[in-house]
């Protein structure tokens, strides 16, 4: 179903303006997280102080990523944990099927990790035979629908109540019903089996403690928890970029993360997993295995501009606060990450060939620097690649339009000459139709504003 | 493992970081300074219940712990209750004279699905947010703090903390941190659907804390 | 106090009223205002648009032009144009010369709301219109310069002015430079977002502080037939001055 590229970016939002119930869904769901996020933050006097903190935390890290890393890697092993380092999506797909077919597993359990959606992992994992269950609630709904998400944090946020339960009759035999807690039950019902069957079990990773080498997974549903103690084995996917130097870090980052992400004070369940359980005869896995993965993140450390695009903590406040999203939808972006933390990250991870579009898919509000939790100048970072893909992307008459352009504001005679100045002004503008098939275009003064000054 | 990869991406690392430092400022690492919470005049105790119970959750201060898990038991009509390993969980349960159809002190993961409520104690437990803290390296209570419809925890007053701060230095301050830690607040929930609030997804549907006033 | 005005060049091109109306203000509460004719545009677009190197040119014309003023301040009808040239040191970041004289120049430039509150400390112009009014918060003047209370305490100012505040008055309408054309069926939407506040606040005009704004709400207002109109603050503040 919606495998939209990013190629065709303006097709894909121009279809989505004609879906009024994804439009209708769209309303709800970021007018609610816009208001309740607000509240969050508004509910803690020292909001601003936090957010400066936890940008200063990973400012450091990210200056520092190898060290940090290392310590990471270090503490983790020594309490049995395996690392694996993955270059790339696909060297991340293989070393997990690899460590899931070596395990003899048949059903692999999930939790939602925007990582993994990243690597397509779920594709991987069932071309090696293994059968893969999404069990976050969301995710679930997706894996039924055969969609891929729409937001960070609620990958089902486009679908109404109405689409779902008609999905779970479909797919699951359900009684018809729009009630939500009946909903919620019957997915419950379904996936208690799955939990219990699995032999593995994958989950992404919030942030990684450097100074213990602990991972952190937030969650509501105890998906995560069910998915990383009842199978034997867990994997653990998380970027390089997830690494926080203290384990007392986590404090500053658990006050922003639930609170700008759904509005809420924490999040049901935090698990704080260091290595794996001492005694045999303790609960838990048996294994566990972290994958760490490149896939572009290194790249963005080569300027402190892009480099910010790593202190992100995927809280999607940014989706919710930003006009474009706010009317389009994830879809239209062609990307797992879409919103504005997406335009910047995906041209990074991607290569700028086929998601050129994107970082020009903004106003340039701010609204979402504003709301980030850990303040990545979204709007900086997008003329920033702006500026990487006009000398590649952009097109000649653009490219031209705009030296001329130059010309003219530097010479006073040149841009005096209001008609010639009138005329560029269309040239940028390529379009006039783009502009007059929605809105009246003002019609240009017969008297400049120098030729009424100069008359004075 | 996979030592070319690990070079590699280490190198890759190194590499766009030494381009990036014409550009860089260096940032001091800031300490975190932990900003004094004013709480109103309530005891620990009581700002605990109120976070607790703004959570779905429900709270009840006693010095009697046998008497507060017969009563909710028996609310609950439950009969078939999973334990943890903690030597008073067991104990306060057999101390209500309930009749139990099947009892399970952690029961494995095929069985834990078979159980009505699971009772299980805290570590410790956090005011600000009404939050339990759950140590794997003290009791083994992962799956039965999790699976059965209902968990029953048990928490010593003494051992409520007032802040998420303070619980992670509490934390750091064993030996080494253990293999699993979990907090829990309140009940598992979700609002993947039209942003609608359902209790009880896969975690636990209802949650009972019972704070023990007598130690 | 000595004042340059920097009109920018959709005001000198497309909507004279607002430099008409900023120097008239300007002038009501003591200032002399002076016009250099050499100025052109702050290099927004090209900036914008990712033309970083053309954006150069083009800001160190305005540089050159505004550093030679004897005025006191430099003081511009818009806020993106006023953000844009405290945005000139960082354009510079590799050119320690032209960053220091960008420094300079963006030190003295000040939006006119802006500059009235917090330099002049003047809150009354001593304007008056009748009728029902509300604000829309551009972007850029709300979000890298700080505007909010200034404007309102402005237009509060207005005898006969009922002032009502729009709902989500800090919403974007959609403009956004080029994105406006490369993307209009996006920009519309969201600006219908904007017109349906302003039809639901019942006001006769919508006031702002950037004439980018104002032409896109503009626009759609007078295609849909509505009999909003829409005001440049200057121009609310210079209404009773005409005749």
């Amino acid at each position: 179903m919606n495998h939209l590229s990013s190629e065709t970016f303006r097709e894909n939002a121009k279809a989505a303006l004609a879906d009024a119930h994804l439009r209708g869904a769209l309303k709800n769901a970021t007018t609610l997280f816009g208001e309740r996020r607000k509240q969050a933050a508004a509910s803690l006097p020292n909001w601003e102080d936090l957010r400066t903190q936890a940008r200063a935390i990973k400012d450091e890290v990210l200056l520092h990523l190898d060290r940090y890393l290392e310590e990471f890697v270090r503490n983790a092993e020594s309490r049995g944990a395996k690392i694996h380092w993955a270059r790339d999506a696909a060297e991340a797909n293989s070393i997990i099927c690899t460590l899931a077919t070596g395990r003899g597993a048949r059903v692999v359990v999930k939790s939602k990790s925007m990582t993994t959606e990243e690597t397509h992992l779920n594709t991987a994992l069932e071309a090696a035979g293994m059968q893969v269950v999404e069990t976050d609630l969301g995710e679930y709904i997706i894996q039924l629908a055969e969609e891929t998400p729409s937001h960070i944090i609620a990958p089902a946020i486009h679908k109404t109540r109405r689409q779902i339960a008609d999905l779970f009759t479909a797919e699951l035999g359900m009684v018809p019903t729009e009630d939500v807690a009946q909903l919620t039950s019957t997915a419950r019902v379904t996936l208690r089996d799955r939990f219990a069957a699995a032999d593995v079990g994958i989950s992404g990773v919030n942030f990684g403690v450097a100074e213990t080498g602990t991972i952190v997974i937030v969650e509501n549903e105890g998906n995560i928890r069910l998915t990383t103690s009842l199978p034997r084995m867990h994997i653990a996917l998380m970027g390089i970029e997830k690494v926080i130097p203290r384990f007392s870090d986590t404090d500053v980052f658990l006050k922003l993360l639930p609170r700008s992400g759904t509005g809420q004070r924490l999040t049901t369940y935090q698990s704080f997993i260091t290595g794996i359980k001492r005694r045999a005869t303790d609960e838990g896995p048996e294994e566990l295995h972290i994958v760490l993965l490149d896939n572009g993140r290194s790249r963005m450390l080569a300027h402190p501009v892009t480099r910010q695009s790593l202190a992100c903590i995927r809280c999607g406040a940014c989706l919710n606060a930003c006009p474009v999203y706010q009317q389009i939808g994830g879809h239209a972006y062609g990307s797992v990450y879409p919103g504005p933390i997406g335009a910047v990250i995906t041209p990074q991870l991607m290569g700028i060939e086929k998601t050129s579009q994107l970082p020009y898919a903004s106003s340039l509000c701010g609204a979402c620097r504003e709301v980030c939790p850990v303040k990545i100048d979204i709007p900086r970072l997008l003329l920033h690649l702006r500026g990487e893909i006009t000398p590649r992307k952009g097109s000649l008459g653009e490219r031209l339009a705009f030296k001329l352009w130059a010309r003219v504001m530097m010479s006073p005679t040149l841009y005096k000459m209001s008609a010639v100045a009138g005329r560029l002004v269309q040239r940028i503008v390529p379009l006039s139709r783009a502009w007059t098939s929605g809105r009246d275009l003002r019609p240009i003064e017969a008297r400049s504003f120098h030729d009424l000054w100069t008359n004075e | 493992m996979n030592n070319t990869a690990r070079e590699a991406i280490l190198g890759s690392i190194r590499s766009h970081l030494a381009a990036s430092a014409p550009y860089d400022d260096q940032h001091e690492l800031l300490v975190h300074h932990e900003h004094p919470v004013i709480l109103s005049k309530i005891s620990l105790v009581e700002l605990f219940k109120q976070n607790v119970e703004s959570v779905n959750a429900h709270c009840i201060i006693t010095t009697d712990v046998t008497d507060a898990l017969r009563q909710i038991i028996a609310d609950l009509k439950a009969r078939r209750i999973a334990i943890s390993d903690d030597a008073n969980v067991e104990r306060w349960l057999r101390l209500t004279d309930l009749e139990i159809e099947k009892l399970g002190v952690v029961p494995d993961a095929q069985d834990i699905f078979r159980f009505d409520v699971g009772i299980t104690t805290a570590q410790a437990a956090i005011a600000e947010t009404g939050t339990l803290v759950l140590d794997s390296a003290h009791e083994r209570h992962r799956l039965v703090s999790l699976v059965p419809p209902v968990h029953i925890a048990i928490v010593a007053a003494s051992r409520i903390r007032e802040t998420l701060s303070d619980a992670l230095t509490l934390l750091q301050n064993t030996r080494e941190i253990s293999p699993t830690v979990t907090f829990i607040t309140g009940p598992s929930r979700t609002a993947d659907i039209e942003l609608t609030l359902a209790i009880g997804v896969h975690g636990p549907q209802e949650l009972y804390v019972i704070v023990n006033e007598s130690t | 106090m000595k004042v340059s005005l920097f009109v920018t060049c959709l005001v000198d091109q497309l909507w004279t009223s607002i430099g008409v109306s900023s120097a008239a203000v300007l002038r009501r509460v003591g200032c002399e205002v002076e016009f250099d004719q050499r100025q052109t545009c702050c290099a927004q677009p090209a900036y914008n648009t990712g033309y970083a190197h053309e954006a150069r040119q083009v800001a160190r014309r305005f540089i050159s032009v505004f550093e030679e003023s004897k005025a006191d301040a430099i003081v511009s009808p818009s806020g993106s144009c006023t953000a844009m040239v405290k945005h000139y040191p960082e354009l510079f970041a590799a050119d320690p010369e032209w960053q220091a004289r960008a420094q300079s120049v963006a030190a003295k430039t000040h939006e006119l709301s802006s500059f009235l509150i917090r330099v002049l400390k003047t809150e009354d112009v001593g304007a008056s219109w009748s009728g029902r009014l509300t604000w829309h918060d551009a972007c850029h003047g709300l979000r890298d310069l700080n505007l909010k209370s200034e404007p309102r305490t402005l237009i509060r100012n207005v005898r006969g002015a009922e002032f009502v505040e729009l709902e989500h008055a800090d919403a974007c309408c959609g403009f956004g430079g080029t994105f406006s054309v490369k993307y209009p069926e996006i920009s519309v939407a969201i600006l219908d977002q904007k017109i349906e506040a302003i039809e639901r606040a019942g006001v006769q005009a919508v006031v702002s502080g950037d004439a980018s704004c104002l032409m896109q709400i503009g626009g759609r207002l007078s295609r849909k037939g509505s009999k909003v109109r829409v005001m440049h603050l200057a121009e609310l503040l210079a209404a009773d001055l005409r005749g």
